[in-house]
């Protein structure tokens, strides 16, 4: 049992982390694409669907690189918190961040640019600072295109394993997320569990992805 | 209103983080492992946790990828790599103790049918139009792929067999190829070989480098007297006894 139970648990805490974090940097980006249309944003906005072009895998593999013991980033990393990031739950999180971030970006930004640009004016002449902009008017005008973006996002977050495997590595208890878990059985000749868990898999994120939608409704 | 709903959800998160604390793990060993031991180091370790207090954590992989993780600083007590090649190069880049490497073990291979017929699986079979497909695991990165190609080499029908060929990503790829009947014939490790009711026939040693099997502790290791402990249980008469019902030879 607690060999499905521990990477549920992992892979719903990561993914919602993710997510989370891939929506607060969605919601920056896309306003900033959205309301400020030049040449540099438009182009910006099709470089965030890289990791949707490279393979997992390759993804995860410069995350590696990137944030590995011995790069100046994980090097600095490691000398504030004491320990290396890569092969970590944390790692995990940056993985799926980044999985999940285009498909969460595109939906919202779309959302964004249907917002009519008189209404911010107005808004704006009213007094309205950013943060009530992007909470009273924004946000709510927006809601169906943030809803498609997590729903995307967590979806997305919950499946990932390649770049997961990569840069978290296959360690029971500490960063086997459900995803690898299966492929892990799968490699074993376990059929029987991997079954079970991609029905697990496949229900728990359903659930979540209701709980989404009721939450937003 | 969405503000109460983040809000919720950002309970949630500190919910979820503060109930998922990591287990306090001072007897336990993480062990990194080639596929190919899968059976047998699983019922190593079992017997070994039963006598010990000293519990085991196995993250089974390709060699290649793990040999990568560890070079990057992967929190492995042990590697038990598929060929010495792996451990020497990471002893070579200070990522693996250089005393600490040892042979635990001999790869052996056999080609595989997925057909019922008790055909002999020799080489004029491999090159019969009854069989459409061939599989091994990618000799460039697994060291059972590249026995595989030695053994088609020293035959002398690697060429010929080319348009047949189909690569796994490692060697228990290349089995489940076979045993769905994908592929008509694999060459796999006899390790794998020991549940299966599939025809098979060992492939003479001389026909490839033996694949010698080593193992190594990553240097970042905190606990390196009990990955000691269980590398010397692998060695040991009991531990050889196990790879050997298993399959493998004893260097």
């Amino acid at each position: 049992m607690d060999t499905i139970v521990t990477p549920l648990w992992l892979s719903l805490k990561v993914a919602t982390i993710a997510t989370i974090i891939a929506f607060v940097m969605g919601i920056l980006l896309s306003w900033w694409f959205a309301f400020n249309n030049n040449k540099l944003t438009s182009f910006l906005s099709i470089v965030v669907t890289v990791p949707l072009i490279i393979p997992p895998t390759v993804l995860g593999y410069y995350l590696l690189l990137l944030l590995g013991r011995s790069s100046t980033l994980g090097q600095m990393v490691e000398s504030i918190t004491g320990q290396p990031i890569v092969f970590t739950w944390k790692a995990a999180v940056i993985a799926a961040s980044i999985a999940a971030l285009p498909l969460l970006i595109r939906p919202i930004q779309a959302s964004f640019e249907t917002i009519n640009k008189e209404t911010i004016q107005a808004a704006e002449l009213d007094g309205a600072g950013k943060v009530q902009l992007l909470r009273h008017i924004i946000i709510p005008l927006a809601y169906k295109g943030i809803l498609a973006g997590l729903v995307l996002g967590f979806a997305r977050a919950m499946g990932e394993f390649g770049a997961t495997l990569m840069v978290a590595g296959n360690i029971p208890g500490r960063t086997q997320t459900l995803s690898i878990a299966i492929y892990d059985a799968v490699q074993a000749d376990r059929m029987m569990d991997a079954h079970v868990m991609v029905i697990i898999l496949s229900l728990v994120t359903i659930l979540f992805l209701y709980l989404i939608h009721r939450w937003f409704k | 209103m969405i503000m109460k709903h983040l809000l919720l959800l950002f309970f949630t998160i500190i919910l979820l983080i503060g109930c998922g604390n990591e287990q306090s793990d001072e007897q336990t060993i993480y062990v990194a492992s080639a596929s190919d031991l899968y059976h047998a180091l699983t019922e190593i370790g079992d017997e070994f946790s039963e006598n010990s207090d000293i519990n085991i954590e196995f993250t089974y992989g390709s060699t290649g990828l793990l040999t990568q993780q560890i070079q990057e600083g992967a929190p492995f007590d042990l590697f038990l790599a598929a060929h010495e090649s792996y451990i020497d190069r990471l002893i070579e880049r200070e990522a693996v103790f250089e005393d600490s490497k040892e042979y635990y073990a001999i790869g052996r291979i056999v080609t595989m049918s997925s057909s019922e017929e008790n055909v002999p699986l020799d080489k004029d079979y491999l090159l019969s139009p009854e069989v459409q497909h061939i599989t091994i695991a990618n000799p460039e990165h697994a060291p059972y792929g590249k026995a595989a190609k030695e053994t088609l080499e020293s035959w002398g029908i690697w060429e010929e067999i080319q348009p047949k060929l189909v690569l796994g990503e490692n060697i228990r790829q290349s089995y489940q190829y076979v045993e769905s009947g994908n592929a008509d014939v694999g060459i796999i490790a006899l390790a794998l070989m020991n549940r299966t009711e599939f025809h098979y026939e060992l492939i003479e040693e001389e026909a490839h480098e033996p694949i010698l099997q080593a193992l190594g502790i990553p240097v970042q290791t905190g606990k390196k007297d009990l990955a000691k402990s269980f590398m010397q249980f692998v060695l040991s008469e009991r531990g050889q006894e196990i790879l050997l019902e298993y399959g493998f030879d004893i260097p």
